[in-house]
């Protein structure tokens, strides 16, 4: 139930037609998305493609020119609505002559986060528990580490954010997605925007890709990236190319990895029997997932 | 109404630590210093018998002493108006824009913040600096003062709360202004030009004297009709500060249109934020 006592809407974010013009220049064009509820949704283009203006609509900070947009079930300008979500934003600027309790104990007033512990609580899940240097000494990582323990305050139910892992160290952003796993376990919707697309994929269920202000592909991460009916197979060093080809594989760019479709787990088998009675040994077996890069490309190229 | 206070509440914790404003408090408790340890008033029977600062005497004649200490009272109320006017201008012009600035105000609009609350905590923050500077500089003089002379007037301290009702006034309109351009110099530029603006405003009717009948006349007697009279409650604070005789309804009407004033820039301001995208 919602705090007003209200059944939860479905979705955590819903827009219909969404546009924004900026004079001449559509930052949206008409953007049409729903985003389950405790899904993790990644968002990701190229640069201009209007996923910072999306961000910013489904807050409220930028108004639609036309379309709606809908979050937790109403409306991104109702203050009430907002309570409930946590926002890190891309370029997040802190006040450097503060320290970093003091800025989470701002943030926690104007949330009405009466719980005074948290505050402590989220410094200490990213990192920054017992720090005291004031926030201007702070490097990019830590001030994103911060940002972050401020869209967690008041256990949000929608959770967006844009470039969480921008300049934060590699074992940084195992902690950043560990902290995101446990959101996600709590309940709460993770709505990202990334250029890392490895961060992506690793944090995101579900993807969607603008380009040119329109959403041109949207779906789980396997249904953009992979096929059923497609695999990798990596086999020992020595196996025979031309039979494995006669086998029904095809090579792939890296050593001893080779590719295969099967329509069906029967049709698998009997290539892989096939595969071993001409003496090759299977060492790895998994979905032939494309690169989201070469996703984005293609649906980028479709688009323009 | 709690979401102004904790708006206006952070502006304070962020001027706290602030180099203008430690240099403002240092500033004024170096002179609140110096009148107390070096300024002496030897006072006979209620009647000034000398007057020396750094041992220096200073002159003048013996006279009773409340009468003595008018332009002292005077020339402070003038120093605390302007000059607290001036300062709060010059280091008050980025609060605005630093609030406006990307990456900051997106963070505060995701907040459950009207963007309202959000303006008009801004302003009550900034006019609360103003007010405990002035308590601190003109509550410290008017302790000093009745320490020395035991003469006890609350002059400066009501000087200096009608300086805080005037910078509140040009406040206000500076940062309407930081809504249609994120600028600390258009700021401070727009708060010395109503500064300047209302002084004229305030000698408005001494010039109106001075102008031919005609266009210009007209054009004067409107443009300044709707300003602010900095220099005529000015004149109040002197008044009131050297307990001289003052008009307390002309006051009145003076600070109730100065609070017009402000609130139709806040207002202006609060339309345009609405409409503003980040």
């Amino acid at each position: 139930m919602t705090p007003d006592g209200a059944p939860p809407a479905p979705h955590a974010v819903e827009a219909a037609g969404l546009s924004k013009r900026y004079g001449a220049a559509n930052a949206l064009a008409g953007v049409d998305i729903a985003v389950p509820r405790g899904a993790a949704f990644g968002l990701i283009g190229v640069n201009g493609a209007g996923k910072t203006t999306f961000i910013k609509s489904m807050l409220g900070i930028v108004r639609p020119t036309d379309g709606t947009i809908r979050v937790l079930g109403g409306l991104p300008t109702d203050r009430r609505i907002r309570a409930r979500i946590g926002y890190l934003p891309e370029r997040l600027a802190l006040p450097p002559t503060w320290r970093a309790d003091e800025f989470l104990a701002s943030i926690a007033r104007l949330k009405g986060v009466r719980d005074r512990g948290e505050a402590a609580r989220h410094l200490a899940r990213v990192g920054l528990a017992g720090e005291r240097a004031r926030i201007g000494a702070y490097s990019k990582g830590m001030k994103q580490r911060l940002g972050l323990a401020a869209a967690l305050l008041g256990s949000p139910e929608l959770l967006v954010l844009d470039e969480p892992t921008d300049g934060i160290d590699p074992l940084g952003r195992v902690e950043v997605r560990r902290i995101l796993a446990e959101e996600r376990a709590r309940g709460a919707t993770i709505f990202l925007n990334s250029h890392l697309l490895s961060e992506t994929v690793r944090i995101c269920d579900r993807i969607g890709i603008l380009s040119g202000g329109r959403l041109v592909r949207e779906g789980t991460v396997d249904a953009l990236c992979g096929s059923s009916d497609r695999h990798r197979v990596r086999f020992a060093p020595g196996a025979d190319p031309a039979r494995l080809e006669a086998a029904g594989f095809s090579r792939t760019e890296a050593p001893d990895t080779w590719r295969c479709a099967a329509r069906d787990p029967a049709q698998l088998g009997e290539r892989l029997d096939a595969a071993r009675a001409s003496g090759a040994w299977l060492v790895e077996l998994s979905p032939d997932l494309r690169d989201l890069e070469d996703v984005l490309a293609e649906a980028v190229g479709r688009a323009a | 109404m709690r979401a102004v206070a904790h708006v206006a509440f952070d502006l304070l914790l962020e001027a706290r630590s602030r180099r203008w404003f430690l240099a403002l408090g240092g500033a004024i408790t170096l002179i609140l210093g110096v009148i107390a340890l070096f300024l002496r008033l030897d006072v006979v029977d209620g009647t000034l018998a000398a007057t020396r600062l750094f041992g220096a005497d200073l002159g003048g004649s013996a006279e009773p002493v409340a009468a003595a200490l008018r332009p002292l009272f005077s020339a402070s109320a003038w120093i605390v108006f302007y000059g607290g006017i001036a300062f709060g201008i010059v280091a008050c012009s980025d609060f605005g824009p630093r609030l406006l600035g990307p990456g900051r105000i997106e963070l505060l609009l995701s907040l459950p913040l009207r963007r309202a609350e959000l303006l008009v905590g801004t302003w009550l923050g900034v006019l609360c600096i103003a007010l405990l500077g002035t308590a601190f500089g003109a509550g410290g003089l008017t302790l000093i003062l009745g320490w020395k002379t035991g003469v006890w007037s609350p002059g400066p301290l009501a000087a200096g709360a009608l300086a805080c009702v005037s910078f509140g006034v040009i406040y206000a309109a500076m940062l309407a202004a930081t809504l249609w351009s994120r600028s600390a110099a258009l700021s401070a530029g727009v708060g010395f030009a109503l500064l300047f603006a209302g002084v004229v405003a305030g000698h408005r009717d001494d010039a109106l004297a001075v102008f031919q009948p005609g266009v210009g006349r007209e054009v004067f007697r409107y443009a300044t009709l709707l300003l602010p009279r900095v220099s005529a409650v000015c004149r109040d604070a002197m008044a009131i500060a050297a307990s001289d005789a003052f008009d307390p309804l002309g006051l009145l009407a003076r600070v109730g249109a100065m609070a017009a004033f402000a609130g139709a820039a806040l207002a202006l301001a609060a339309w345009r934020f609405e409409g503003k995208d980040f």
